[in-house]
């Protein structure tokens, strides 16, 4: 090996981690929030008009038309089943208070921040979006994330001045607190690398089946309870197992994503001081 | 001038990479441009201008993605080990060198990713990593490499034609 690309392989490797050590100290965090700035409407723009490009390789065997459409009604559909998970979590929440007459405790005013999606991670290992609002609009790690529809999208993972970015609940290292609406079976919802979900830890003995809403629970704290995950698409469990496997799909296309809110008014409790 | 012409090409690759290439999925994984623009660059132009382009195009991607800053670097430095396998022209073909080294980059590439996120703590699947990620991240990459070649070689050739001027 020449002596110049010994060189020049110390000098990337040392420079890679000097620059991850300085970005543990946000020390590079201005120069990081100015560029995610400038080049956002740019992002945006190319996001725009590549789409229609995207979705006819994406699905070479659609015509784009019938895409859109599809895209629309599944708008729609998550709109209309997000209320309709709420309005049957209000009934049982209803039914539970007029059990428990003397318990009241009012719930928080929900704030909402509107934001534009601009960019996505770019590695296959993590799935996240960047927002065009950050710490100035009142964003900070840990918030929920959820589509305009209502369904849960994801977390606050960093948050920049201008700027934040989202881990999606579909990241492999998103866990969330679940259960299913029906039999209130409870368990986890963890992300895959292949962006699928999976609800983990659901009993074996639990009811559950095909087309069954899943919810968060709001065991942790680091969820609100009762905001609406996805529906249960596949149902695997063997007898001699304790737990079966359920495959969800969020309600939401993750990988279209275009505006979102960001819950500002719940902060996760592991974030909160004592 | 090459060079400067390099630097561009890679901040208008980096721009794409998060904006464009996230809506392309190809066996389920988006390719990566920046990978694949700079073995292309690597077997069309040459060892003396990827080396510089290799630090250039860490520090884009490190700046616009939501990795730590350095991490993207760290992940494209065996490139340069690279640039000098490239240099001993093993084959007379062009092409085939920049089909292995692009499976070889992208191997690196995810791999020293999956391994940072695993030192940092992450939950992760190895096994469904390489199988989700690793196997389709080669196939996507090795399937954008032939346009990219191809407009390099032609951008390549234009720019020979206009410095002989």
């Amino acid at each position: 090996m020449h002596a110049r690309t010994r060189t020049w392989l110390g000098f990337v490797v040392a420079a890679g981690l000097l620059l991850m050590a300085s970005s543990r100290l946000a020390l590079f965090e201005p120069l990081e929030n100015a560029v995610l700035v400038v080049v956002a409407p740019v992002e945006s723009g190319l996001r725009d008009a590549t789409r229609p490009v995207a979705d006819f390789v994406n699905n070479l065997t659609d015509i784009n038309r019938f895409s859109n459409e599809n895209q629309s009604l599944r708008e729609e559909n998550e709109r209309l089943t997000v209320e309709n998970a709420r309005l049957l979590e209000v009934e049982r929440e209803n039914q539970q208070l007029r059990q428990l007459v003397d318990i009241r405790q009012p719930l928080p005013e929900e704030i909402f921040v509107a934001a534009d999606v601009f960019a996505s991670e770019p590695s296959n290992i993590e799935d996240a979006i960047a927002i065009n609002r950050g710490r100035a609009d009142g964003l900070q790690v840990g918030m929920m994330v959820v589509t305009r529809q209502g369904s849960l999208v994801g977390t606050v993972s960093r948050v920049l001045r201008d700027v934040a970015w989202v881990t999606l609940i579909t990241d492999p290292d998103s866990a969330v607190s679940a259960r299913i609406q029906e039999s209130r079976a409870q368990g986890v919802v963890v992300g895959a690398a292949d962006g699928t979900l999976t609800m983990e830890f659901v009993q074996e003995t639990a009811d559950v089946k095909e087309g069954d809403l899943v919810l968060t629970s709001g065991i942790g704290g680091r969820h609100p309870p009762g905001e609406l995950i996805g529906q249960v698409v596949e149902v695997e469990g063997a007898a001699q197992e304790l737990f079966q496997s359920v495959r969800v799909q969020p309600l939401a296309d993750l990988s279209r994503l275009e505006a979102v809110l960001v819950l500002a008014s719940f902060l996760p409790q592991d974030t909160l001081e004592p | 001038m090459s060079i400067a012409v390099g630097l561009l090409v890679i901040v208008v690759a980096a721009v794409a990479q998060v904006s464009v290439l996230p809506a392309f999925s190809i066996f389920g994984a988006q390719p990566n441009l920046l990978i694949v623009l700079l073995v292309a660059w690597m077997t069309v132009r040459g060892q003396p201008e990827t080396l510089l382009l290799i630090p250039a195009a860490g520090f884009a991607q490190g700046l616009l993605d939501s990795q730590p800053l350095g991490l993207a670097l760290l992940a494209l430095a065996p490139l340069v080990l690279m640039t000098e396998v490239r240099e001993l022209r093993l084959v007379k073909s062009d092409l085939l060198p920049a089909v292995v080294l692009t499976a070889l980059a992208t191997l690196a590439y995810e791999g020293i990713v999956l391994l940072t996120l695993a030192v940092t703590g992450a939950r992760l699947d190895w096994l469904a990593s390489l199988v989700d990620v690793l196997v389709p991240a080669v196939i996507a990459n090795v399937l954008l490499l032939l346009p990219v070649y191809g407009l390099v070689q032609l951008a390549s050739l234009d720019l020979r034609r206009r410095q002989a001027f």
